[in-house]
């Protein structure tokens, strides 16, 4: 079978990638060696925000894509729970943390977004369950929040309705070049051959061994993180919220000195979910493809969590899970095609990002697969430049 | 059986939308979980995981005991927050 290209893993940017190819009416094959969403999407929370985004390229790309969300449901075709301007907030405890985050959001701000600082008896108007004892907020009016399993299953629907191929269960084992290095198509593990001039590596966490396939040595790590869902309770919060070591771990980690924080990551991310539950992150930990929870991280992460939210002590964890987020060296993904190989493509690498670029990475790698170029420059991406 | 029948009685998850699952490619409870929230209440699965492996059976052809159960996460039953992270005296 002959395609215009290849993606290679279902999850949620690849499903993206395949929704945007799909109305440029490309002939695509999506191959996903488990199930949809099995990795990170199914693993998560669902905030989709700019203010936890790094200052610069990737914030610029925060920015386009939550655009993107505003008319998503309605093109779809299906809900993905999107809650738009829900607000987001960054939970300071202390004159020091006060500062990091002014001096972040004064970068965030070059990219034409409304982040305030504001008083924490400003910030308990907005959200009355927040402890009195903070020092202030960093409060983000706009930004959402999306239902990550439901967006990628719509993306998937979705493309396949503009005919994209799928097939599930059915991992890629090889991928074939011609004599000139070109990418020919894609072998997967029951033998089979199918051709594409263009193959898109869209894996995850598993980025780095579908890379090798290709000959590539890609710095993408598998990094676990950990959260709760409660019982669904009444309406408790309307904004996302992370404390403010969770930009610190994110952009600032060599400013940590504590062991115990460096060890698992651990920092607060919360929301409420449509359905009432309360979904409470996080740690950024090196455990390998180690899936499973740790008593450890489901300790700290109800500990901040109480320590924001102290009327939550009645509210009951009703599962605790965990996931990888595929991890890179300067915290920004892999999106755009590569030197090295002609024809093959990365969109990977988003770690704690990737439910809120996923539009903007589909809609981006699709232009420069289909016309050569983007309407905003990915070259910050590149997947070349690491080396 | 019905179509309408509730299977996951939490989610309120009816045996159609499990079938349409297993229609859209889902092969495991984890497949049918992750698209209609099936097990995702309160009980966590504890009723309607053994239906859901029965309705996959039955679709696939395959033996109930052949379906892969979802995986099984602490703390099994709901624990409040305040037992699990609220004693600690050194800050994290």
């Amino acid at each position: 079978m002959k395609y215009d290209v290849i993606i290679v893993g279902g999850g949620i940017i690849g499903c993206s990638v395949a929704y945007y190819l799909s109305k440029r009416n490309q002939k695509v094959l999506l191959l996903e060696k488990r199930d949809h969403a099995q990795g990170s999407a199914g693993a998560t929370d669902g905030v989709v925000s700019y203010h936890t985004k790094k200052p610069g390229a990737q914030m610029d790309l925060a920015v386009q894509s939550l655009k993107l969300y505003e008319t998503l449901e309605k093109e779809l075709g299906e809900s993905v729970e999107f809650v738009p301007d829900c607000g987001g907030m960054q939970l300071a405890e202390n004159k020091d943390q006060w500062d990091m985050l002014s001096k972040i959001a004064d970068k965030q701000r070059e990219s034409g977004v409304d982040i305030r600082m504001i008083s924490i008896d400003e910030a308990r108007e907005i959200e009355p369950q927040l402890a009195p004892d903070l020092y202030g907020v960093l409060y983000a009016p706009c930004g959402g929040k999306v239902e990550p399993i439901k967006l990628t299953m719509a993306f998937l629907h979705a493309a396949k309705r503009q005919g994209v191929e799928v097939k599930n269960h059915l991992g890629v084992t090889e991928i074939k070049k011609d004599s000139a290095g070109k990418v020919i198509g894609v072998v997967t593990e029951d033998g089979s051959f199918y051709e594409a001039p263009k193959v898109v590596i869209s894996s995850g966490s598993w980025s780095a061994e579908v890379g090798k396939m290709a000959g590539l040595d890609l710095p993408i790590k598998p990094r676990r993180g950990q959260l709760l869902v409660t019982e669904a309770v009444g309406p408790f919060m309307h904004c996302t919220a992370q404390c403010a070591l969770y930009n610190v771990i994110k952009f600032m980690p060599e400013t940590i000195k504590d062991p115990k924080i460096l060890h698992i990551g651990a920092s607060l991310s919360i929301h409420q979910t449509e359905n009432g539950g309360l979904l409470i992150g996080g740690t950024r930990e090196w455990a390998g493809f180690d899936r499973f929870n740790s008593l450890e991280a489901v300790e700290a992460i109800a500990h901040r969590a109480l320590r924001f939210f102290p009327a939550l002590k009645n509210v009951s964890v009703i599962r605790a899970f965990a996931g990888l987020r595929p991890y890179t060296p300067d915290s920004k993904a892999l999106i755009g095609g590569t030197k090295k190989v002609p024809g093959l493509y990365l969109a990977a690498g988003h770690e704690g990002d990737g439910i809120a670029l996923a539009p903007i990475t589909g809609k981006l790698l699709s232009e420069e697969i289909v016309d050569g170029r983007s309407s905003y420059s990915l070259e910050p991406f590149s997947p070349d430049r690491f080396s | 059986m019905n179509d309408d029948v509730l299977i996951c009685r939490c989610q309120e998850i009816t045996r159609g939308e499990i079938l349409e699952a297993i229609h859209d490619g889902a092969t495991t409870v984890d497949g049918v979980k992750r698209r209609t929230r099936a097990c995702m209440g309160l009980c966590q699965g504890k009723t309607c995981e053994r239906l859901i492996q029965g309705i996959i059976a039955e679709e696939t052809g395959k033996n109930r005991a052949e379906i892969q159960p979802q995986k099984t996460r602490m703390p099994v039953r709901p624990l409040k927050l305040s037992v699990l992270g609220g004693s600690r005296k050194d800050e994290v």
